[in-house]
């Protein structure tokens, strides 16, 4: 057997060289910004991924495909392979990598110290480093609004969550998304429950149901698992879901009520901007009401729904919330 | 066998082992082609990128550590007649056994932690392992089912250890939550062999302990019982060897690889436990085991092969801008061609049919061919 | 727990576990006969992706739910013929044959997905078709009679299946197969024939089970719809030792205690939900652990029937 080892390492020589022989160069020069971007999902999952997806292609399609290269890996959710493929970006001198998660976070990093040239972002998350820009949707301040409207309209009195993994973002818009609700109506039943998959629609639909089936009239949740959830709900009238990172009405358009969503163009064009004067990372960047990179959309099909005295409550918390009178707090209490 | 039959033998298994491959990629082509790319242009990015500069042969090499451990892991329990899917669940249990013990003592100077850290690695999936190995020896419950529900399992558990008790303090104090624990005390860091990658001395590691099984697998009375063990458990317990406790032991081993290899990808690649750390090794390393042809030294190369072609597919799909779910497929159809090929390799009188009219005389040659063949 | 009458929450927990239980039926009952005949099939959960992702399509194009159960059904077939060639044909290792069509269907199942589908979308599938008077006895019937037909035919399987297994002569050929492949031989059998249709009926099952996924359950496909469901199916069929009744019990402790975990949770019940979730698993490890010690297996399990090599 060792004979045919030695062969199999041969062989693998031989495909060396064969390789080297038939190398062609991908060299590619010119000045155009160069933007890859790094999933954990898929770029079609109607929540996190395809938001980012989406504001990118209309950057490029604003900017041109002459100013601007985008590329696209997708369905890297373990750190092994993203840490390749970011490295790879790196090394094939992209000047921005987007590496979409809050989980790459150790990775950008371990690759950021190897690559001080090149611009790395990554979000939702708080650390910068020289070369390396953190994001962050305000989820929070959305959040709150799906709450607070969901604590005033519910009929039952219950309103629910259905959660992908106890972690990161998901923690972030649950909690604004309670103190809404409690804000609206401290009476309210406010329960949560989680699938323990970020990917599992089939588990978030059966969890929706069972939500539903205890009394639930008002559903919430984030991550791809989500859209499972709001199919579920469109199968009983009388019950609504609030939608985030995206809006999902298309598929659910009289059970979608209204929907925090990110427009995250914004704030790519800013890491454009910054690159340019020669700022390569350190900064925070938000996705916020104030400059309307964060929106709150009421589905317009179902905005007569809403009674005025509620949707000015919800304007008129919009409006504290910009102008910093109300502050949505966070899960451990800081920043 | 005289020599020269061996080396013939070994180099039609190489090219039966070619000629799968080459059929997998063909069937591959089909589907880049339906993707909307041209599938010369992908597969030549498939097959350069592992070579195109340090990025691509340092990445293979990282990749093919820890399905080498895992591998080794597997070849082990294999040849004792027991198989260890329950890669995944031993490789966190052990990183994340490893982890503890290491922020426990984090002042430590690193030639004394750095061993005791792996050697916690390899207890913590030992036991993870041992267990499944315990329930089939003693309870008679399938390790199939065992080991696929035990990574369910040790998943969750890490996940909530890493969520909750073992969180970066950092993640809290910002409020973001990411599940991940601290970078672990610098000292005991594997080293970085090339700049601007992230290879490391793991690897060398690895390939040591595949002369180690080796030697441990042919050289000593428990490797000869437990190989008896896997070739006829009856046969062996007739001679008097206690084939449950060896079963148990093999499955032992098997995790404690997996642990191993969970807390090298630690210490060499991420510097602190985070989600889907297992990164599917636990199941390739299966595949790398019997691309190695079930031998220790074997597996080497089949891990680095391994780790090319994963890679290069990887690259690939990003050159060319097709769906990432083309790779899984791609991976997928190697697999079924090389164990479907399999058989040519071990009844070669199949495929001799195919080239010569058979004649009365073959079927005794061929015979003789088999029980030559039946050596490991 | 306000606002919560527990007997509704009973009711509940168990129609939630009859709901769940249906593509863990459909596939661990396709993969008993798979194993009863000595083949271990580990490509379930990739069958049910495709046939999740055919169910879906076909429903989505055509609008008929019911082509769509059939379409998946033939793609099961024709993986189930896959299986067959390269672990019964090719005498391939079982586990990593299986292995490898698991991750063929799942990458082409999400490439098929990307290039003619593209977006996430639902479709209309089956409604719950409550049986008449069956469904409004009390407690019963809202466990029992008010799901789609796909749910009771799960249920139905169960009881045909162990029909088919026992009382006819094509079962006890595919029981003689798994257990004396060469015996059987001898007496005339065709071992790798029989072993072929039952990995054709494994895989029939198996994308029926996906497509209850898509079709009767979330009314849309994802990306890696089936997360896991194929595995445990197959864990199942060790668990109901490779009888459809216990297969069935088996099913129902697996999807109850599923549903008890979900409930629990949305009843505000407060634990790490980590241990929720595995709490089925736990809940089947031991359950095998406190089973009968040695109990039958197929004893040709896993090993390719050679003529030539007796």
């Amino acid at each position: 057997m060792n004979k045919f080892t030695k062969v199999l390492t041969a062989a693998i020589v031989l495909g060396l060289f064969v390789g080297v022989c038939v190398l062609g160069g991908f060299v590619e020069a010119n000045n155009k910004v160069r933007i890859a971007l790094v999933l954990a999902s898929t770029t079609d999952d109607m929540a996190w991924s395809q938001s980012m997806y989406e504001a990118l292609l209309a950057l490029e399609e604003q900017m041109g495909k002459d100013n601007l290269e985008l590329v696209v890996s997708e369905r890297l959710e373990n750190p092994v392979d993203a840490g390749a493929a970011i490295r790879q970006y790196a090394d094939q001198g992209f000047d921005i990598v987007i590496a979409h998660g809050a989980q790459f976070q150790s990775v950008v990093f371990e690759v950021a110290e190897d690559f001080p040239e090149t611009s790395f972002a990554y979000g939702s998350a708080f650390k910068t480093g020289p070369n390396v820009f953190a994001y962050e949707p305000l989820a929070q301040q959305g959040a709150y609004l799906n709450g607070l409207l969901a604590g005033y309209m519910t009929k039952t009195g219950v309103v629910a969550i259905v959660g992908p993994v106890e972690s990161g973002d998901a923690v972030k818009y649950n909690y604004g998304f309670e103190q809404g609700v409690k804000a609206a109506n401290p009476d309210v039943n406010f329960r949560i429950a989680y699938t323990g998959s970020f990917g599992d629609v089939v588990g978030a639909g059966e969890l929706a149901k069972i939500h539903m089936d205890a009394g639930a009239d008002f559903l919430t949740g984030s991550a791809q698992q989500a859209v499972g959830a709001v199919r579920a709900c469109a199968e009983r009238s009388g019950v609504y879901w609030m939608s985030t990172d995206m809006d999902q009405s298309s598929l659910a358009p009289d059970t979608v009520l209204a929907a925090q969503v990110y427009h995250w163009d914004k704030l790519v064009a800013e890491m454009l901007e910054l690159r340019k004067q020669g700022i390569r990372g350190g900064k925070h960047l938000y996705l916020s009401f104030v400059d309307d990179s964060l929106e709150f959309r009421i589905n317009p099909r179902l905005a007569d729904r809403i009674p005025a005295d509620i949707m000015e409550k919800i304007e008129k918390a919009k409006q504290d919330i910009v102008d910093g009178t109300l502050v949505i707090e966070l899960p451990g209490g800081t920043k | 066998m005289k020599r020269s039959n061996r080396v013939a033998q070994s180099l039609s298994q190489l090219a039966l082992l070619m000629g799968a491959l080459l059929m997998a990629l063909l069937v591959g082509a089909i589907l880049i082609g339906i993707a909307g790319a041209n599938p010369l242009v992908a597969y030549r990015a498939m097959f350069l990128g592992p070579f195109s500069g340090r990025f691509g042969m340092t990445e293979s090499l990282v990749k093919a550590t820890p399905l080498l451990l895992v591998g080794l892991g597997v070849i082990t329990s294999f040849r004792s007649g027991i198989l260890n899917i329950g890669g995944e669940g031993q490789m966190v249990i052990g990183a994340i056994a490893g982890t503890a013990v290491a922020f426990a003592f984090s002042q430590w100077p690193a030639f004394i932690l750095l061993p005791l850290v792996l050697i916690a690695s390899v207890l913590a999936g030992a036991v993870w392992g041992g267990f499944a190995g315990w329930l089939k020896a003693r309870l008679n419950v399938n390790e199939i089912l065992s080991t696929v529900m035990l990574n369910s399992i040790a998943l969750q558990l890490c996940l909530y250890l890493i969520r909750g008790p073992m969180i970066d303090p950092e993640e809290v104090a910002y409020g973001t939550g990411t599940p991940q624990t601290a970078q672990l005390p610098r000292q005991i860091w594997m080293a970085r062999l090339v700049r601007g990658t992230r290879f490391h001395w793991g690897f060398f590691l690895a390939v040591a302990l595949a002369f180690v099984v080796f030697i441990f697998l042919w050289r000593t009375t428990i490797g000869y019982r437990m190989r008896a063990a896997g070739e006829g458990p009856n046969a062996a317990r007739a001679a008097g060897i206690d084939v449950e406790k060896y079963q148990i032991l093999a499955m032992a081993l098997a995790g404690g690889f997996a642990g191993l290899a969970g807390m090298v990808e630690v210490l060499g690649v991420h510097r602190r436990v985070l989600e889907g750390l297992s990164a599917g090794y636990g199941f390739s390393g299966i595949v790398v085991a019997l691309f190695g042809r079930l031998h220790p030294i074997g597996a080497i190369p089949a891990a680095i092969l391994f780790g090319m072609l994963t890679l290069g597919a990887d690259m690939m799909q990003r050159a060319v801008a097709i769906p990432a779910a083309i790779v899984m497929a791609i991976q997928g159809l190697v697999v079924l061609f090389v164990v479907g090929s399999d058989i040519l390799v071990r009844h070669p009188e199949i495929w001799q049919r195919w080239f010569r009219k058979k004649s009365p005389g073959t079927q005794g040659r061929l015979e003789a061919d088999r029980a030559g063949s039946g050596n490991q | 727990m306000q606002g919560v009458v527990i007997s509704n929450v009973v009711i509940g927990i168990l129609a939630t576990g009859v709901r769940l239980l249906a593509p863990f039926l459909f596939a661990s009952i396709g993969e008993m006969f798979c194993q009863r005949s000595g083949v271990f099939n580990l490509g379930v959960e990739g069958i049910m992706m495709m046939g999740a992702f055919v169910g879906f399509f076909v429903t989505l194009r055509l609008g008929n739910p019911y082509l769509g159960v059939v379409m998946a059904i033939l793609i099961g077939i024709a993986l189930g013929l896959l299986m067959a060639l390269v672990s019964v044909t090719m005498q391939a290792p079982q586990g990593i044959s299986g292995i490898g069509l698991y991750m063929f269907c799942w990458g082409l199942s999400g490439l098929l997905f990307r290039i003619y589908v593209g977006f996430i979308t639902s479709i209309e599938g089956f409604k719950p078709l409550p049986i008449p008077g069956l469904a409004s006895i009390p407690v019963l019937g809202p466990i029992l009679f008010q799901h789609n037909w796909l749910v009771y035919l799960s249920i139905l399987l169960v009881p045909i299946s162990w029909f088919v297994l026992f009382k006819t002569d094509w079962g006890l050929k595919v029981q003689a197969v798994g257990v004396t492949p060469q015996a059987a031989d001898t007496l005339g059998v065709n071992v790798n024939a029989v072993r072929y249709q039952c990995l054709m009926l494994g895989g029939a099952l198996a994308g029926l089970a996906g497509a209850f996924l898509t079709v009767g359950q979330a009314n849309m496909y994802a990306d890696n719809i089936t997360a896991g469901r194929g595995f445990i199916a197959v864990a199942l069929v060790y668990f109901g030792r490779w009888n459809p009744v216990g297969v069935l019990l088996g099913s129902l402790l697996f999807s109850m205690m599923n549903s008890l975990q979900l409930w629990l949770q949305v009843l505000g019940i407060n634990f790490p939900y980590e241990f929720a979730v595995i709490l089925p698993y736990v809940v089947t490890i031991a359950a095998l652990a406190v089973a009968v010690r040695h109990v039958w297996a197929p004893t040709a399990l896993g090993k390719p029937f050679r003529r030539e090599s007796i």
